[in-house]
């Protein structure tokens, strides 16, 4: 990877055009569980976002210092510590949110994706590009989620954020169970992942 | 019924609900990475499945262990997620050790797949759920394997019937991870349909 | 310094150190709020476990708590007092539900027979679905309603089917989550009927 990348082409990338979400179904095993409400994905997706980015700019300052052959242990401290803070101000500060999230914040730790982009980009960067890049993998990995809560919702219990929505929260509109339950995960992820390949598809076709 | 075999029984009605209806893989998703990049043959998804099975039954022993005689008394609970790893990371690195030097034979057909262990959060997973849900250490022994074995039972299936979709003919934008969650969700509700038998 | 054989240890120990001791210093400030929070849940639950009585915040709570309950380990309850007088009693029951642990609290009265309330302070049953008994609309159901002295002192049935006395209905949907909740129920409801016999407290 050359180290003179922009920082337009890293926003891009990972958002988009290098979604590990799309490329490899890569990391989604912390979050999948708990898309079935939109504000506990949100929560996670924001926690995901500034454990990458924070754990990202951290390796890329102590880049100089570590010896090679011990960088995984280091950044494993560092995204746990990261991790941990999270934890704990979720349990000090917003107890209900932490007794929905259960065990699912601290497998934070093992999201690919995290580990991912400390070992491809930000080991050999400097802090601000290691950053904006941890910052955009994350976004680009919430957006998906986003989508698929956003789906499961509203598919499945009528309603977003916990507001009833029009029509959906209506006679009209026969809620998906399925859709609360784990398979529906299974099944808006493969949906979501079907739609954007097939754009991209065409993307690199013309 | 005394209190240990009432504990018996739970830590059996666990092991049945981890391996079906709580399967781990297919209700709360842990270790979907090497679910989707193993499991395109039989044999391979079955090694892997078999580590599984041996590292989480230990390791969950092990952190519940570590969890209740060390963190709780230094009151440092919050340090188990990096406990955990390390505790983790360092048996599969010694399980690795000591068949390498003892069972080449066993190596050579479970060694490869001990070093991918040590990322899947399944693993961590389990330890993590153990301590939330307050399991004693029987039970806690019925929810390790029970876990593994639904994990092993899920990437099974999956691979064998992913070796059968080579031959079909799926849609381009599907190939590939598409189907194989489309597949995973059918799964994962014909494993649900096992809730009626818990009673 | 870097080529040292030895450095990478140091470096190691030097790093844990660091971040551990930040760790160590955030969770020390954090301890107190956390333990609140969680006596506060549960004090929550017991208070609204008697919709009767009124509260504005957290500290009202706290102090309605303290001022007309009191632990009674005889029976593995509360006493509820007001104005001086028994007034009730609040019962806690858990077990396992579908997903995870159930644990909550059930107000009955003084006559030991008199539903006052249900309230839930730990649940993660499906969102949408098992979730839904911890809304107004399932828990409002159990108000008035009275306990049976049997092995079944509450039921918990379907939609469809008219209700006993005793009775109230299940979530739709939730058939899982509805009869873990019934048996955990009236396993600890029957628990504690039993220990008030026991010890001969009431009639």
């Amino acid at each position: 990877m050359s180290p003179a990348k922009p920082t337009r082409q890293i926003m891009l990338d990972g958002l988009w055009r290098d979604n590990p979400i799309f490329r490899q179904v890569l990391g989604i095993c912390s979050t999948l569980a708990v898309t079935n409400v939109v504000l506990n994905t949100l929560v996670m997706c924001v926690s995901l976002t500034l454990v990458t980015a924070m754990s990202c700019m951290t390796v890329s300052l102590l880049r100089d210092w570590t010896p090679k052959n011990i960088r995984m242990m280091v950044q494993t401290l560092v995204i746990a510590f990261y991790v941990i803070i999270v934890d704990l101000m979720l349990k000090a500060y917003w107890p209900q949110m932490s007794r929905n999230l259960g065990p699912f914040v601290g497998l934070i730790i093992t999201n690919c994706i995290i580990m991912g982009r400390c070992e491809a980009f930000a080991g050999a960067n400097p802090m601000r590009p290691a950053f904006i890049d941890g910052l955009f993998s994350g976004m680009g990995y919430s957006f998906v989620l986003l989508a698929i809560s956003v789906f499961r919702e509203l598919f499945g219990m009528g309603s977003l954020l916990g507001y009833n929505m029009p029509y959906f929260s209506t006679a009209y509109w026969d809620n998906w169970i399925i859709m609360v339950m784990p398979p529906g995960a299974f099944f808006a992820l493969a949906s979501i992942i079907w739609l954007c390949r097939s754009i991209k598809m065409r993307e690199t076709k013309s | 019924m005394n209190a240990v075999g009432a504990e018996v029984w739970l830590a059996m009605v666990t092991c049945f609900a981890a391996i079906f209806t709580q399967n781990i893989l297919l209700t709360t998703f842990l270790g979907m990475c090497p679910f989707t990049s193993v499991s395109r043959e039989v044999k391979t998804a079955s090694g892997l499945g078999g580590a599984v099975i041996f590292v989480m039954t230990c390791t969950t022993l092990l952190n519940w262990l570590a969890y209740r005689y060390v963190l709780v008394p230094l009151e440092l609970e919050f340090f188990r997620f990096i406990l955990f790893i390390i505790i983790i990371a360092a048996f599969v690195q010694f399980v690795e050790m000591v068949i390498d030097r003892y069972s080449p034979k066993l190596y050579q057909s479970l060694g490869i797949f001990l070093p991918l262990i040590t990322v899947n959060c399944a693993i961590l997973g389990a330890s993590l759920f153990m301590v939330i849900r307050e399991y004693s250490f029987i039970v806690t022994i019925g929810w390790g394997f029970g876990a593994g074995v639904g994990w092993f039972l899920a990437i099974i299936a999956m691979a064998g019937i992913r070796q059968r979709l080579n031959e079909s003919r799926i849609p381009e934008g599907l190939r590939g991870p598409g189907i194989t969650l489309i597949i995973a969700g059918l799964m994962a509700l014909a494993f649900i349909g096992f809730t009626g038998v818990l009673n | 310094m870097k080529d040292k054989p030895y450095y990478p240890i140091i470096y190691m120990f030097v790093i844990t150190a660091f971040f551990s001791s930040i760790l160590i210093g955030l969770a020390q400030l954090t301890r107190h709020r956390v333990e609140v929070n969680e006596q506060l849940g549960f004090e929550r639950a017991v208070v609204q476990a008697f919709p009767e009585i009124q509260y504005q915040d957290n500290r009202q709570i706290h102090d309605i708590f303290t001022e007309r309950f009191e632990k009674d380990d005889r029976i593995g309850a509360y006493r509820y007092k007001k104005d001086g007088q028994l007034a009730g009693y609040a019962v806690p029951f858990e077990g396992q539900g579908f997903w995870d642990k159930i644990r909550g609290i059930i107000g009955i009265a003084a006559d030991c027979q008199t539903i006052r309330g249900v309230a839930f302070y730990e649940q993660k049953e499906t969102p949408g679905l098992g979730a839904r008994i911890d809304e107004d609309e399932f828990r409002r159901q159990f108000i008035d309603k009275k306990i049976e002295y049997s092995d079944e002192p509450i039921g918990i049935v379907p939609a469809a089917r008219t209700l006993d006395d005793n009775k109230v209905h299940a979530v739709t949907g939730a058939t899982q989550t509805s009869i873990r909740l019934e048996a955990l129920m009236n396993r600890d409801i029957r628990a504690w009927l039993d220990a008030m016999q026991a010890k001969e407290i009431t009639p």
